[in-house]
C-alpha cells in the first residue's frame, strides 16, 4: 500500500508554469496606454471600528435603560438600529454567536490568528452580561432584535418542555466548538437561519427555516434565542451571577401577578412555597443519586462520542478527500472528482495526506471524548438542578433566562411611570 | 450537605455560591481575554477572503457556492500581462472557426468580456463587472492557452466577509484564504 | 377607528406578503435553473457548430437561444432583487401596523391562575431530558452501527461482499439488543408517568438511561475492533489491484509501434534468431503489400494490422498471422472534414507513416490527411473522423497508442500542437491538451512510473509527460531541438529521450528531474531502447552504441555499413535491429553488448518489426512476411 502511495506522490504538476508568458508583451505603435484600473478596497477598518463602537454604545444604552430607567422604549429603537445596521447593512458577519468558534479555534490552535474585532465581538457581550445581564440579547444582537420586533403575543409552551429543550443550545455549543477546534467547519455560521434573510439570498432551506422561526416568534417569544442560540447559553452563565441585575420593579413586589404573562422567555418565576409531599430524606437521596450518576453520564458520553469520532471526522475536508482518493486509487476513473484532480495537481503525496488525516482523526478522537464528557455533564447538571427545590415568596426573575427585554416593566403597577398607562389600558 | 442548619442558612449559602461564581466568571473572562490578547500582537490577522490565482484551478465553484445571489468573485484582467491576442483563449471558445463576436464563438456565458481593437493585430480586453458571474470559464481558457492575464478575485466591496467562506470550504485547491487588508487583492499586474 | 385601519392594513399586507413570497420563490427556482446560463441545448448546439462550421442556420439558432437565455437570466435576476426589496418593504408595513394595532395590548393573566406546581414541572422536565438523552444516544449508536458497513461498502470491491455481508449481519445482530433495550426503557416508563405524585420512582427511572448506556460501553469496545478488520481486508487487495490493471501485457500481442506501450520492449518468447527470405529459411509466409506506407505492422491475436496510402486511397489492412491471407481491409473514405486533395508529403514519410494501434477490441489508424478510422477486430467500421488536416512539411508521422480504452494521438503540427485522447469504441474526445511544442514526428510512449502510467511525448523543444487519464501535464523538460523524429523509451520509471543535434537525456519520471545528459551519438529516426542498466541508441549513420543507464557514460560503440531507420526492439534479452538495407543485427542486451549475429534477410526495411511468441512480422518496402521458429 505504501508503495502505491509513494508512487502517486510522484505525480507532480507545475501549476506555476501556467502563469508564464506564452505571448510576448505587444509593442504598441499607436501610443496605446495601458488602461488604469483601480480595484477599490473599502475602508474596512473604519467599518470595524464603527461596529465595535456601536456594539458598546448600544449595549451601554440598553443597560442604562434596563437597570437605571426601567423602561422598554429605547430597547425597541436599539432593536431597529441593530437589525438595520448589524443585520441588513453589515450582513450579519461577524457576529458574536459565530465568534465563539473563532475564539475556540484560537485557544486550541496557536497558529490561528484571531482578528481583534472578532475577539471584541466575543468578549464585550460577555463582559456586559457579567456586569448587567444579557443586555446584548435584549436588542443589540440582530437575531434577537428581529425576533423581538415581530413578536406580538406570547402563547405559553409547556414549561417542562421548554426546560428540557434548553439543553439544545448547550449541545449545539459543544458541537460547534468541537468542529471549530478541529478546523472542520463553522457549523454555527453554516446553519445560521437569519443570515439568508439579512442578505436577501442564500441557501433556500435555511431561509425557509429562518422564516418559520420568525413566524413562530410572532406567537411565542424568541424561539431561536431560547432553544438554539449557543451564545445565549454562554451568556446565561454570566448573567446568572451578574453584578447588577435586572429587576421588575425597584419597589416592593406586591405579588399582583400582572407581570407573569409579560415575559416572552418565561424567565419570571411565580412565588412557590415548598409544600412538598415527600420526605426530606428522599429528596436528598435523589440529589445524591444524581451526583453519583453525573460521573457515569460523563463517562458514557465520552465513550459514545469517542466511538463516534470517526464518523464525526468526516466533516473535515481532508478526511473526505482521503476517502475520495482511496476510492480513486482502488477503482480508477477517467473523470475524477474536482477535489481529487486538484489534489494530484497540488503535488502533495497521499502519504502526507494520510498522516494528516490520521492526525485529524486523532484530534477528533481526543476532542470528541471531551465533548462527550461535557454533554454528559450538561445533562447531569440539568438533572440535578431540576431536582432542587427553592422557595420563593415573590415574583422573581430567573436571571439566566432573562434577556433584559424590559417587557415586564410596563406591567408592574409598582413602577410609578407605568401605573398611568396600565390604568389607561384597563 | 449539612441539612440541620438548612432552615436559616440557604440565603447565606446562595450568596456565598453567587460570590464564588462571580469571582470564577470574572477570573475566566480575564483569563480568556488575557490569553487571547497575547495572541493578538504576534502578527496582523488575516481577515479578508481572497483567491490566490496561482492555486486556482477554475473549477467553477466560485460561481455556485457564494452566499450572495451573484458571486462576489469576479474576473480580473491584468492588461500588463495580456498578450492582446486576436485569438484569445478567454474570449473565444476553443476550436472557433471565425473570430467574430457571434454568440456561438464566445466563451463568456454572460457576455461580460468586452474587446476593443487597438492596432493590428492587438485587441484590448476588459471585464464588465456587473455582468460577470465569476464562473471562471474565460480564466480557464486564458491560463491554459494564453498568458494567464485573466484571473479570479473576490471583489472586496461585494464580499460580505463571512466568518467561514462557503467557497473556501469547497475549493478543491484551497486557493481561498484569509489575508490581511494590506494584501486585499492578489493583483497580477503589480 | 384607528385600530380598524391598522387591522386592515395588517391583513392586506399579510395577504400581499404571502402571495408575493410564493411568486418570489417560484422565480427563485427558475433563476436557479437558468443560472448556468448556457443551457445544455445551447451547449450541444455550439459543439455541433464547431464540428460542421459554416451552417448559418445553426448559428442563427444559437444566437437567438443565447440571447433568450441571457435575457431570461438577467430579467429574472432583476425581478428577484426588486421583489425582495418590495417584500421587505411590505414586511415593514406589516410589522409597524400590527405593532400599532397591538400597541396598548397587555397580556394580563386571567383571574384564576392555574396553580403552577413547580415541582411537577421539574419532575416532568427531568423525565423529558432523560428520555431524549437516552433516545438520542440509542439512535446515534444505531445510526453509527448501521451506517459504518454501508460507508465502507462504497470503497470495497464486489469480491469482499460476502465478507461484508457477514459483517453487516454481525453488526446488525449486535445492534438489535440495543434497540430492544431502548424499547424496554420506554415501556417501563409509561406506567410511571401516571404516578408522578410519588417522586421515588422518578429516581429509579432516571437511572435507567445510565443503565442502558452501560451495555453500550461494552459494545463500543467490540465494535471498535470490527471496523479495523474491515480496513485490513480493504487495504490488502488494494495492493494487488493496480498491478493487474497496469500490466495487461499479453506476450502474444504487439499492439502498437515498438510494442505495447511503445517502449521497444517485447515479452515474446522463443523468438526466431535466423531467417532468410531468398532461401525461405524459417519464413512462414510472405505477401506483397498492396499500398505503400512507412508504418510498422502490429499484431494482436492472430491478426496483423498495417496501413497503406497513396493520393487517392487510405486503407487499413488486416492479415492473418497464420497464413498471411488478407482477412479484411477498411478504406478511410467519406469522412467529413477530410481534404479533397491529400496534403503534400515527401517520399520518405508519405501519407501512411503512423503505425496503427489496437487494444484487442478495436483497431484504429490515422493517415497523413488527418483521417482517423477505427474498426472492430472483424473489420466493421466503428467510427471515423478527421481531426484536422496536419500542416506538416514531411507528412504527419506520429503513431497511435492505446491506453485502456483510450486512443492517444500526438498531433504536433505547424498549425496546431496538442495531444488528444479519444474513446476507442465511440470516438468521443475524452480529453485534449494543448502543447507548447513545435512540429514533431515522434510517437507517444507510455512510461510506467511506479504504479501509474505517464504518457511521454517528445517535442521541440521539450519532452513532456501527461497523465493519460486526464491529459494533465505532469512535467516538462526542455532539452530537444530541431526536427524530433525518435520517440522516448522508459525503464523502471526513468525516461530516456534522444534526438539528433540535441542530447540523450534521462529523466526521473517521478518528478521530471534530469538525471543525466549525453550527446556522443544521437539517433535521428530510430528510437532508443533501454534496459535497467543500459540505453542503446542506433544512429542513422550506422553507429550503434550503449550508454550506462545510471550515469549516461558511453560504454560501447559499434560501427556498421548502412543506416538505421528501423527501431531496435529488445526481446528475450536480445536487441533486434534492422538496418535499412535489410541486414538483421542481433546484440546481447547486457553490459557486454556483443553482436551475436548479423545476417542478410533480402529486402530493404524501414519499419520496425513486430515480435510475438515464436514469430516476427517484418514489413519491408514491398512486402510483409512472417518469420517463425516452427
Amino acid at each position: 500500500m505504501k508503495k502505491i502511495l509513494l508512487i502517486i506522490s510522484a505525480l507532480l504538476m507545475q501549476m506555476a508554469a501556467f502563469a508564464q508568458n506564452r505571448f510576448p508583451k505587444p509593442d504598441f505603435e499607436s501610443g496605446y496606454q495601458y488602461p488604469d484600473i483601480n480595484y477599490a478596497v473599502p475602508n474596512e477598518s473604519l467599518w470595524l471600528f464603527v461596529d465595535i463602537a456601536l456594539l458598546v454604545l448600544l449595549m451601554s444604552f440598553v443597560s442604562w435603560a434596563v437597570i437605571k430607567k426601567q423602561t422598554r422604549k429605547p430597547i425597541i429603537w436599539v432593536s431597529v438600529i441593530s437589525v438595520a445596521y448589524f443585520g441588513f447593512f453589515r450582513s450579519g458577519c461577524v457576529c458574536s454567536i459565530g465568534s465563539i468558534q473563532n475564539v475556540a479555534l484560537s485557544l486550541a490552535d496557536s497558529s490561528y490568528i484571531l482578528p481583534v474585532s472578532v475577539l471584541l465581538f466575543f468578549i464585550l457581550p460577555i463582559i456586559f452580561a457579567f456586569l448587567f445581564g444579557r443586555v446584548f440579547c435584549a436588542g443589540v444582537c440582530p437575531f434577537g432584535a428581529l425576533q423581538e420586533l415581530v413578536n406580538i403575543k406570547n402563547y405559553r409552551l409547556s414549561k417542562a418542555l421548554t426546560t428540557a429543550l434548553s439543553v439544545i443550545p448547550w449541545i449545539y455549543l459543544i458541537f460547534a466548538i468541537l468542529y471549530a477546534v478541529t478546523r472542520s467547519s463553522f457549523i454555527i455560521c453554516k446553519f445560521d437561519p437569519f443570515i439568508g434573510i439579512f442578505r436577501f439570498g442564500g441557501d433556500f432551506g435555511l431561509i425557509l427555516f429562518g422564516v418559520l422561526l420568525l413566524i413562530t416568534s410572532i406567537f411565542t417569544g424568541r424561539p431561536f434565542c431560547r432553544f438554539i442560540c449557543p451564545y445565549g447559553a454562554l451568556l446565561s452563565l454570566f448573567s446568572r451571577i451578574s453584578i447588577f441585575k435586572v429587576q421588575i420593579t425597584k419597589q416592593q413586589c406586591i405579588n399582583c401577578e400582572l407581570c407573569h404573562n409579560a415575559c416572552p422567555v418565561d424567565a419570571i418565576k411565580p412565588p412557590y412555597d415548598n409544600k412538598v409531599k415527600e420526605k426530606r430524606l428522599s429528596g436528598v437521596k435523589r440529589i445524591l443519586n444524581y451526583f453519583i450518576i453525573l460521573p457515569l453520564l460523563i463517562v458514557a458520553g465520552s465513550v459514545l462520542m469517542r466511538y463516534f469520532s470517526d464518523d464525526l471526522s468526516r466533516a473535515h475536508y481532508d478526511v473526505r478527500l482521503y476517502d475520495m482518493i482511496q476510492q480513486q486509487e482502488e477503482n480508477p476513473q477517467n473523470i475524477m472528482p474536482l477535489e481529487v484532480e486538484a489534489f494530484y495537481g497540488e503535488g502533495k503525496t497521499v502519504d502526507e495526506l494520510h498522516t494528516n488525516v490520521e492526525k485529524i482523526k486523532a484530534d477528533f478522537k481526543f476532542y470528541s471524548t471531551i465533548a462527550g464528557g461535557f454533554i454528559g455533564l450538561v445533562i447531569g447538571i440539568l438533572l440535578i438542578s431540576l431536582s432542587t427545590k427553592r422557595t420563593r415568596k415573590l415574583y422573581e426573575i430567573e436571571h439566566a433566562d432573562c434577556v433584559a427585554c424590559g417587557k415586564c416593566f410596563d406591567y408592574c403597577p409598582q413602577n410609578k411611570f407605568d401605573v398611568k398607562t396600565a390604568k389607561l389600558s384597563i | 450537605m449539612k441539612e440541620d442548619n438548612n432552615k436559616k442558612s440557604p440565603i447565606e449559602r446562595r450568596k456565598f455560591l453567587q460570590m464564588l461564581g462571580k469571582v470564577a466568571a470574572g477570573g475566566s473572562i480575564l483569563f480568556v481575554a488575557g490569553k487571547l490578547t497575547t495572541r493578538l500582537n504576534q502578527q496582523e490577522a488575516g481577515y479578508y477572503w481572497q483567491i490566490d490565482p496561482e492555486k486556482c484551478t477554475q473549477c467553477g465553484r466560485c460561481e455556485t457556492h457564494c452566499v450572495l445571489n451573484v458571486s462576489a468573485v469576479k474576473c480580473f484582467h491584468a492588461n500588463k500581462v495580456c498578450g492582446y491576442c486576436d485569438l484569445c483563449g478567454g474570449y473565444y471558445r476553443s476550436n472557433v472557426k471565425e473570430l467574430n463576436t457571434a454568440a456561438e464563438n464566445l466563451m463568456c456565458p454572460t457576455g461580460a468580456i468586452k474587446r476593443k481593437f487597438v492596432e493590428d493585430p492587438y485587441f484590448e480586453y476588459s471585464i464588465d463587472e456587473s455582468l460577470c458571474n465569476g464562473c471562471g470559464k474565460c480564466v480557464k481558457g486564458c491560463t491554459s492557452f494564453g498568458n494567464g492575464s485573466l484571473y479570479l478575485q473576490i471583489k472586496r466591496d461585494l464580499c460580505v466577509d463571512c466568518n467561514e467562506c462557503q467557497i473556501a470550504k469547497v475549493c478543491p485547491s484551497k486557493a481561498i484564504t484569509r489575508v490581511p487588508i494590506a494584501m486585499a487583492y492578489n493583483l497580477k499586474d503589480e | 377607528m384607528k385600530k380598524v385601519i391598522f387591522r386592515n392594513i395588517t391583513l392586506v399586507s399579510a395577504i400581499f406578503i404571502v402571495t408575493f413570497s410564493i411568486m418570489l420563490i417560484t422565480n427563485y427556482f427558475q433563476v436557479r435553473q437558468s443560472s448556468p446560463l448556457q443551457t445544455e441545448i445551447i451547449e450541444s448546439l455550439k459543439e455541433l457548430n464547431i464540428q460542421n462550421s459554416g451552417n448559418t442556420e445553426l448559428q442563427a439558432q444559437i444566437r437567438q437561444l443565447d440571447l433568450m437565455a441571457r435575457k431570461a437570466y438577467f430579467v429574472s435576476m432583476d425581478h428577484l432583487i426588486t421583489g425582495v426589496y418590495i417584500l421587505i418593504g411590505m414586511l415593514l408595513v406589516f410589522i409597524v401596523s400590527i405593532r400599532l394595532y397591538f400597541s396598548n395590548y397587555k397580556d394580563i393573566p386571567e383571574k384564576e391562575l392555574d396553580p403552577i406546581d413547580e415541582w411537577v414541572i421539574k419532575t416532568q422536565a427531568r423525565k423529558y431530558v432523560g428520555f431524549t438523552a437516552t433516545g438520542m444516544a440509542a439512535i446515534a449508536l444505531l445510526f453509527v452501527v448501521l451506517s459504518t458497513p454501508f460507508l465502507k461498502d462504497n470503497t470495497d470491491k464486489p469480491k469482499e461482499e460476502p465478507l461484508q455481508a457477514s459483517l453487516v449481519a454481525q453488526e446488525t445482530t449486535t445492534a438489535e439488543p440495543q434497540q430492544e433495550a431502548v424499547v424496554e426503557t420506554i415501556d417501563q416508563s409509561e406506567p410511571e408517568e401516571e404516578t408522578i405524585e410519588t417522586p421515588e420512582p422518578a429516581v429509579v427511572e432516571t437511572e435507567e438511561p445510565t443503565i442502558s448506556e452501560k451495555p453500550e460501553v461494552k459494545e463500543d469496545v467490540k465494535q471498535e475492533t470490527v471496523p479495523e478488520k474491515v480496513e485490513e481486508v480493504v487495504s490488502e487487495p488494494a495492493k494487488e489491484e493496480p498491478k493487474a490493471v497496469v500490466a495487461p501485457v499479453n506476450t502474444s500481442n504487439f499492439n502498437a509501434f515498438r510494442g505495447n506501450n511503445s517502449n521497444g520492449l517485447s515479452d515474446a518468447k522463443n523468438v526466431p534468431t535466423k531467417w532468410d527470405l531468398v532461401a525461405g529459411t524459417n519464413i512462414a509466409w510472405k505477401t506483397a503489400i498492396p499500398l505503400k506506407g512507412h508504418n510498422s505492422p502490429v499484431v494482436n491475436g492472430d491478426k496483423v494490422f498495417f496501413t497503406g496510402a497513396d493520393q487517392d486511397n487510405r486503407i487499413l489492412f488486416c492479415y492473418s498471422l497464420n497464413d498471411g491471407k488478407s482477412l479484411w481491409q477498411l478504406k478511410a473514405e467519406n469522412i467529413p472534414g477530410s481534404p479533397a486533395a491529400a496534403p503534400k508529403t515527401t517520399d520518405d514519410t508519405g501519407l501512411a507513416a503512423p503505425t496503427v494501434a489496437t487494444n484487442g477490441k478495436q483497431v484504429c489508424a490515422i493517415f497523413g490527411t488527418g483521417d482517423l478510422i477505427c474498426a472492430d477486430m472483424n473489420g466493421n467500421k466503428l467510427w471515423a473522423k478527421n481531426i484536422g488536416v496536419p500542416d506538416n512539411h514531411y507528412g504527419y508521422a506520429s503513431s497511435l497508442l492505446t491506453y485502456n480504452n483510450l486512443l492517444i494521438i500526438q498531433y504536433d503540427n505547424s498549425n496546431e500542437s496538442k495531444v488528444i485522447a479519444l474513446d476507442m469504441a465511440r470516438g468521443d474526445e475524452k480529453w485534449s491538451t494543448a502543447r507548447q511544442e513545435k512540429i514533431t514526428w515522434s510517437s507517444p510512449v507510455l512510461a510506467k512510473v511506479g504504479a501509474k502510467e505517464q504518457l511521454v511525448l517528445m517535442g521541440n523543444p521539450a519532452m513532456a509527460a501527461y497523465d493519460p487519464d486526464n491529459g494533465k501535464q505532469l512535467w516538462r523538460e526542455e532539452f530537444l531541438s530541431g526536427e524530433v523524429g525518435a520517440s522516448a523509451c522508459s525503464v523502471n520509471g526513468i525516461i530516456y529521450g534522444a534526438s539528433e543535434y540535441a542530447s540523450l537525456t534521462a529523466i526521473n519520471g517521478a518528478d521530471g528531474s534530469v538525471l543525466w545528459n549525453a550527446s556522443d551519438y544521437l539517433p535521428e529516426v530510430a528510437s532508443p531502447v533501454a534496459t535497467a542498466s543500459n540505453v542503446y541508441v542506433a544512429t542513422s549513420y550506422g553507429i550503434v552504441v550503449s550508454y550506462d543507464a545510471k550515469t549516461g557514460e558511453l560504454k560501447k560503440e559499434q560501427e556498421f555499413d548502412g543506416e538505421f531507420y528501423s527501431s531496435p526492439i529488445i526481446a528475450e534479452g536480445k536487441i533486434f535491429l534492422f538496418s535499412t538495407d535489410g541486414i538483421m543485427h542481433i546484440f546481447s542486451a547486457d553490459d557486454e553488448f556483443n553482436l551475436l549475429d548479423s545476417f542478410e534477410t533480402g529486402e530493404k526495411v524501414f519499419a520496425t518489426p513486430a515480435f510475438i511468441n515464436d514469430k516476427i512480422v517484418v514489413r519491408t518496402e514491398e512486402s510483409i512476411y512472417c518469420v517463425t521458429t516452427k
